[in-house]
């Protein structure tokens, strides 16, 4: 058997696009935020696009809770889980974690304004008010 | 030969002052490519010499895999101290390795988190989140089969704090760095930097002058000088966050109110040289004769050192 059978060979089962973290949580969250009210995670494992297992999904809701995107309440023996912010909020959140990095903020991304002295805050303040005062166009 | 071989690792000094006349007397534009142009290559000259220092002075040092003649006397004529500069340049060029290697890497992992953090949100090229700390960047795409676009994040804090006419400025300054790639000269200037520290003004000033030059295209896009000027200093104010140096009081302006102030002034001469009879044509004259010479120096020190090295080598 060679390789190319092993990988491409009709006896195997195709596997679905392996979907990154990001993808994953966001699906996640669309899903909870479209929930009438707090729900189980299996509630939310029959809503994502692809077969999830349910592990995948508590670890997946877990990693959310740390990041405070849902929050969990208890309900009998298990937790239901509600959105807290939605996609764009995650993605803030996430964003800011790469920004808080050590030395990222300086690292790649060209940042519109760096950090102020404050002898550079008065100066800018000034130069401000300069151009705040002549007549709008 | 003699002293002059450590030639390229010091004429990096003349970085400081090309960097200052650059930046003021050049449109952003030719600063940033001129610039990093020099530090690139002063940056290999240097890394190039560090390089042939170790390989003449630790040739014969028991157990190491370079031919012995590489080391033989009259080689070593070309080079004072030559153990001593030769076990010298070992770390040297592990610590220049180490450093450049890292900056790489957490480059490419910088790119993919960000890219990563804005997975899930519709693909549009501007990404805006619902944060209040008010920040924008522009965030460079892959190219490649499976490439990602460029786009630009920028946070409601920033957005709400700025007038719509600045906000266009904001955008579009941004746009201005993905479209011409600021992000490759300000890595390259970095890697300069890690290769040989005295090349580090020489990164400020690229890194000002990429954001000079946003500036100067966002100030163009939107009509208004003024406009821009404020955007970039109501940006500046909001954001405030970290202060840049703990000597503020015996620094130099920071790089946000010089900003601020060439874009209340007159669009700079795009043309690319002022007239030489003027005090900025002559200043950037003598700096780019004493770059030319730099460069030159420090390449004809390397190329002496290797044809030596070949000239030594039994074939």
């Amino acid at each position: 058997m060679t390789d190319h059978d092993r990988t491409g060979g009709p006896g195997w089962p195709r596997r679905p696009r392996r979907r990154g973290q990001g993808e994953l949580e966001a699906q996640v969250l669309a899903a909870l935020s479209r929930a009438p009210g707090p729900v189980t995670a299996a509630w939310v494992q029959e809503r994502i696009e692809g077969e999830l297992a349910y592990t995948t999904v508590m670890t997946i809701l877990s990693r959310l809770h740390a990041k405070q995107a849902v929050t969990r309440e208890r309900a009998g023996r298990s937790f239901v889980w509600r959105a807290a912010s939605d996609e764009a909020g995650l993605a803030a959140l996430r964003m800011r974690r790469v920004l808080d990095g050590q030395d990222n903020r300086e690292a790649v991304l060209a940042s519109f304004v760096t950090g102020l002295t404050q002898d550079d805050e008065r100066l800018l303040r000034d130069l401000l008010s300069d151009v705040a005062e002549e007549p709008e166009d | 030969m003699g002293v002059f071989v450590f030639l390229p690792l010091v004429l990096p000094l003349t970085a400081l002052p090309i960097a200052r006349l650059a930046e003021q007397h050049l449109h952003p534009r030719t600063a940033t490519r001129l610039l990093t142009l020099v530090g690139t290559v002063l940056a290999v000259c240097s890394t190039l010499c560090l390089g042939l220092l170790m390989v003449v002075g630790t040739a014969q040092l028991p157990g190491n895999p370079l031919p012995d003649s590489w080391s033989d006397p009259e080689v070593r004529a070309a080079v004072p101290f030559d153990v001593v500069a030769g076990k010298a340049a070992i770390g040297a060029l592990g610590a220049v390795a180490v450093s450049c290697t890292a900056t790489c890497l957490r480059h490419g992992r910088v790119r993919r988190d960000a890219r990563l953090a804005l997975a899930g949100l519709p693909e549009s090229p501007v990404a805006v989140l619902p944060d209040g700390r008010a920040y924008a960047y522009a965030l460079p795409g892959t190219s490649g089969r499976t490439g990602k676009p460029d786009r630009i994040v920028v946070s409601t804090g920033m957005l709400d704090s700025l007038e719509p006419r600045e906000r266009w400025a904001l955008i579009a300054h941004e746009r201005a760095h993905l479209t011409a790639h600021h992000h490759r000269y300000l890595l390259a200037a970095q890697l300069a930097a890690r290769a040989n520290p005295l090349l580090r003004p020489l990164r400020a000033a690229v890194d000002y002058s990429a954001e000079r030059w946003a500036d100067e295209e966002a100030a163009q896009e939107v009509g208004d000088r003024r406009v821009t000027a404020r955007a970039v200093g109501k940006a500046a104010l909001v954001s405030r966050g970290t202060p840049g140096s703990a000597l503020a009081g015996f620094a130099a302006p920071g790089p946000v109110p010089r900003r601020v102030a060439a874009l209340l002034e007159p669009v700079p001469p795009s043309r690319r040289w002022p007239p030489t009879w003027t005090a900025a044509g002559l200043a950037l004259w003598i700096a780019a004769v004493g770059t030319a010479a730099s460069a030159l120096s420090s390449a004809n020190a390397a190329v002496a050192l290797v044809l030596v090295l070949h000239a030594a080598t039994p074939l």
